[in-house]
């Protein structure tokens, strides 16, 4: 901005502009045509807002769903539910909330039970259960409320098909969002990185298959022992991971299943030159699964009998 | 402010506006306008595109409602105008790319909504829009963009393939061959060498001549 | 009426600095004094794994299940602890199966005798970190490229760049506060963020104008002096990126002022630098594609390369 600012000498109106001499009627045209130049703008900009703001977050759930499935390899007919966690304001108390958040924007086909009033179980800090029940909207009374990531739990045909868990870390330049899908048995089905603002090259490698696949596989006690390390990563495991593509599809288990087992017990290979980035990301997977297994083991049995477990 | 900017007395045609705004005044290699998204976003092909798509939405748009109202406009508040303009047309397009492409904005969000104090914009309207016809203006407004577009094209290919071994994301070279160029340290000796390649290229164009343009101070 | 001497300038600004820096203290010791506590006087996270307390009587057991440490963005999950060690005086170390972070905020609990403590880093330590961070691991000119247009164009003369680097890191500082209450307590409230940009816009030019009127009332001297580098900063990207950033990560006010110090002074030490590089590169036979602003731009690849080497400084250690 400097350049126009200084630069435009020449231009015709500032060069007569000179010692400012002011018509009365002058002052209030320029009012006018400001504030209405103003008035146009805030207009156009309340209408776009508008606009994106209800595509932006249709599109967010659909990405959401779909990255959901692909992450617990289920097709389209699996039934996904959301349950939202919040801390109350007070943060002396956990909320869990089922129910869509947003229920106008479903119609993507996955039936969603859309029919069940949203309900809530809110628990204390040392895991009683203070109070439960139905609740007039699944958004009601948000304001206040401290998000704790939300839990997606997947089932097929009736059965239980898996969890995928939100989780965030702080990353080198800043927060790290990600989700950690569980299967039936509780190990890793994947792990995937859906906001960051790592650097690229750097950073930003943690976001990509190869380095997400090496979290598959691991099983509870190996992802509470989840570690990083800056050792290099052997030759064969990292030409086993590049050709894997988002998932284990059976082709690649079948030549690689004992690469697999023989990396599980071991930590995570860092991105070179990306310690920071490899351990924020590692230890949030690892915080996120403890977390959701203690809070899981609290909600399953009164969700059962509310007739919501999956 | 050494730069100077032709103004013809009539006004070009498509083509020779075009090929002005891509080569002839490119803002950030020719005119050195508008350099801190230049470097701050190219690490990517894809970046770039997601940058220059949105100048040059932005180089359009006001310069076409610049060319439209202008009658309408006080020449006293002339560039309070032109930055209100601007900021509108700024926010509507950052709030529709943060819309449909949340994974590239996360990453030059900050650029998108910075592209209000871009130089190279506002001095379009003062030079061009300010004063010529809607047709030209909007023509004019195209070749910068589109040379803005370029520049960031042609800096991120470079810094994807030689700091990542990529170009827009499909792997090139196995192993990253000068990772260094990545880096935000990368950034600025990307923009010195092309600046430079550009400079000698104009000054063997003119038979060994230093050239005027770039070289004075930058903006923007 | 004369001019002022540079030495009388220098010593008022240097006596301005002390007052801020003074303050800032201030502000940080009276948010570091509250939240003792009778048993736990002190809890420091020592090591990843180690969290270290100073009690004012011995903890009557060392079993584990004595203590419960939980992470303030998960208070309902207690962290593992796997063995308490009693050190000299009264103080334990808990080491835990969890990494612990220095810089986030835990919250230590303990049956008997009963007592509890949240264990965050000081206020101040946070302060500073951020500032260090804004001002040289991040710093906005070389690892943000914001402000190049500023950077290349008034680096060429040492006075210069010193003038524009304090003009610009105090309009920074106030345009920063001020778009901090607008959005807080006007844009927020009413869901008007969306019109963020061009209220910023707006107060940036608003502050410009205003100290520059000022100015030119009161103090005629400081406005001949550095009135034209006002009038550059209008709408200029890296003043307007402090509230941006500000306001994406809906910082308080303690953080906002930190950033735009941080930017600020990093924005001068840059500025600072570039300007005696150049002065010594006017001297230098440089190849004709490279003269002017290439070589300035390999130059300050150079800083941005040793400004890495900041990366990883912290006070919370």
């Amino acid at each position: 901005m400097s350049a126009p600012a200084a630069g435009s000498g020449g231009a015709p109106g500032r060069a007569a502009a000179g010692p400012p001499t002011w018509a009365p009627g002058e002052t209030w045209r320029i009012v006018l045509s400001m504030t209405l130049i103003c008035a146009a703008g805030a207009a156009i900009l309340g209408g776009v807002y508008l606009g994106t703001e209800r595509y932006a977050e249709a599109s967010r759930q659909r990405n959401e769903r779909a990255a959901v499935t692909e992450l617990l390899s289920l097709g389209s007919d699996a039934t996904v539910k959301e349950i939202r966690q919040f801390l109350s304001p007070a943060r002396d108390a956990v909320i869990y909330r089922t129910g869509e958040a947003g229920a106008d924007a479903g119609g993507n086909g996955t039936a969603e039970g859309a029919a069940r009033a949203p309900r809530e179980f809110v628990f204390a800090l040392d895991g009683t259960l203070l109070r439960s029940g139905e609740i007039a909207s699944a958004n009601a009374g948000e304001k206040g409320l401290h998000p704790l990531g939300r839990i997606f739990v997947a089932s097929r045909d009736g059965a239980p098909a898996g969890f995928v868990v939100e989780g965030e870390a702080r990353g080198y330049k800043n927060r790290i969002r990600f989700f950690v899908a569980l299967d039936r048995e509780w190990r890793i089905a994947g792990v995937r990185v859906v906001e960051h603002e790592e650097d690229p090259g750097l950073g930003a490698e943690v976001a990509t298959d190869w380095f997400q696949g090496q979290y598959v596989g691991r099983d509870l006690d190996g992802a509470a022992n989840l570690d990083v390390t800056k050792d290099p990563m052997p030759e064969d495991w990292r030409d086993a991971l590049r050709r894997r593509g988002t998932a284990d599809d059976p082709a690649w288990t079948e030549r690689y299943g004992p690469l697999r087992s023989r990396e599980s017990d071991r930590p995570i290979y860092a991105v070179t030159g990306a310690t920071i980035s490899s351990r924020a990301l590692t230890d949030g997977v690892r915080a996120t699964i403890l977390h959701f297994r203690r809070r899981w083991e609290l909600l399953e049995p009164y969700l059962r009998a509310a007739g919501e477990g999956a | 402010m050494s730069q100077t900017i032709l103004l013809p007395e009539r006004p070009p045609g498509a083509v020779a506006l075009l090929l002005n705004g891509i080569f002839g005044e490119n803002p950030v290699f020719r005119l050195a306008l508008s350099l801190c998204p230049a470097v701050a976003v190219t690490t990517t092909v894809a970046n770039g595109i997601m940058l220059g798509v949105a100048v040059l939405l932005v180089q359009v748009l006001s310069s076409v409602t610049v060319a439209l109202v202008r009658r309408g406009i006080h020449p006293r508040v002339r560039i309070p105008a032109y930055t209100i303009i601007i900021a509108v047309w700024v926010s509507a397009i950052d709030m529709t790319l943060a819309g449909y492409f949340p994974v590239l904005y996360a990453q030059v969000g900050l650029y998108v909504k910075l592209i209000v104090a871009f130089a190279i914009i506002i001095s379009r309207l003062e030079v061009f829009a300010s004063r010529m016809p809607l047709i030209p203006t909007f023509w004019d407004g195209l070749g910068m963009g589109l040379g803005f577009l370029f520049a960031l094209v042609v800096i991120g290919a470079f810094r994807e393939l030689l700091g990542s071994g990529a170009i827009l994301g499909h792997v090139v070279t196995p192993e990253k061959p000068l990772l260094f160029f990545a880096l935000p340290a990368g950034g600025f000796f990307t923009i010195g060498i092309l600046m430079a390649f550009f400079n000698a290229l104009e000054r063997w164009k003119r038979g060994g001549k230093a050239p005027t343009a770039a070289g004075g101070g930058a903006h923007g | 009426m004369d001019s002022i001497r540079p030495g009388r300038f220098a010593s008022r600004h240097v006596t301005s600095a002390a007052l801020g820096l003074a303050f800032l203290l201030l502000f940080a010791a009276t948010a570091a004094a509250d939240g003792g506590d009778a048993v736990i006087r002190g809890a420091r996270v020592r090591a990843p794994h180690h969290l270290r307390l100073e009690l004012t009587r011995p903890a009557s057991s060392l079993d584990p299940a004595n203590f419960r440490l939980t992470d303030a963005r998960a208070p309902d999950v207690p962290i593992e602890i796997r063995s308490v060690v009693a050190e000299e005086g009264n103080a334990v170390l808990l080491e835990v199966n969890d990494r612990l972070d220095p810089s986030a905020a835990y919250r230590i609990e303990m049956l008997d005798p009963a007592a509890a403590r949240d264990v965050r880093p000081a206020p101040w330590a946070l302060l500073l970190t951020v500032v260090l961070s804004s001002a040289l691991i991040n710093n906005f000119v070389f690892t943000r490229y914001l402000g190049l247009c500023v950077f290349f164009g008034v680096s060429r003369k040492r006075d210069t760049a010193i003038s524009m680097g304090i003009t610009f890191a105090v309009v920074m500082i106030l345009s920063a506060m001020l778009s901090w209450g607008l959005f807080t307590f006007v844009m927020a409230p009413l869901k008007l963020k969306f019109l963020q940009i061009i209220v910023f816009i707006g107060v940036v030019a608003f502050l410009v104008q205003a100290l520059d009127t000022i100015l030119k009332k009161t103090h005629k001297s400081l406005h001949q002096r550095w009135g034209v580098y006002l009038m550059l900063i209008t709408t200029n990207c890296i003043i307007l990126a402090v509230p941006l950033l500000n306001a994406a990560a809906e910082s308080g006010p303690a953080e906002s002022f930190a950033l735009a110090l941080g930017s600020g002074v990093g924005f001068a030490i840059a500025l600072f630098l570039m300007s005696c590089a150049r002065e010594k590169l006017e001297l230098a036979r440089v190849p004709a594609a490279f003269q002017g602003l290439p070589i300035a731009f390999t130059l300050a690849g150079l800083f941005a390369l040793a400004f890495m080497g900041f990366s990883g400084l912290t006070f919370l250690r």
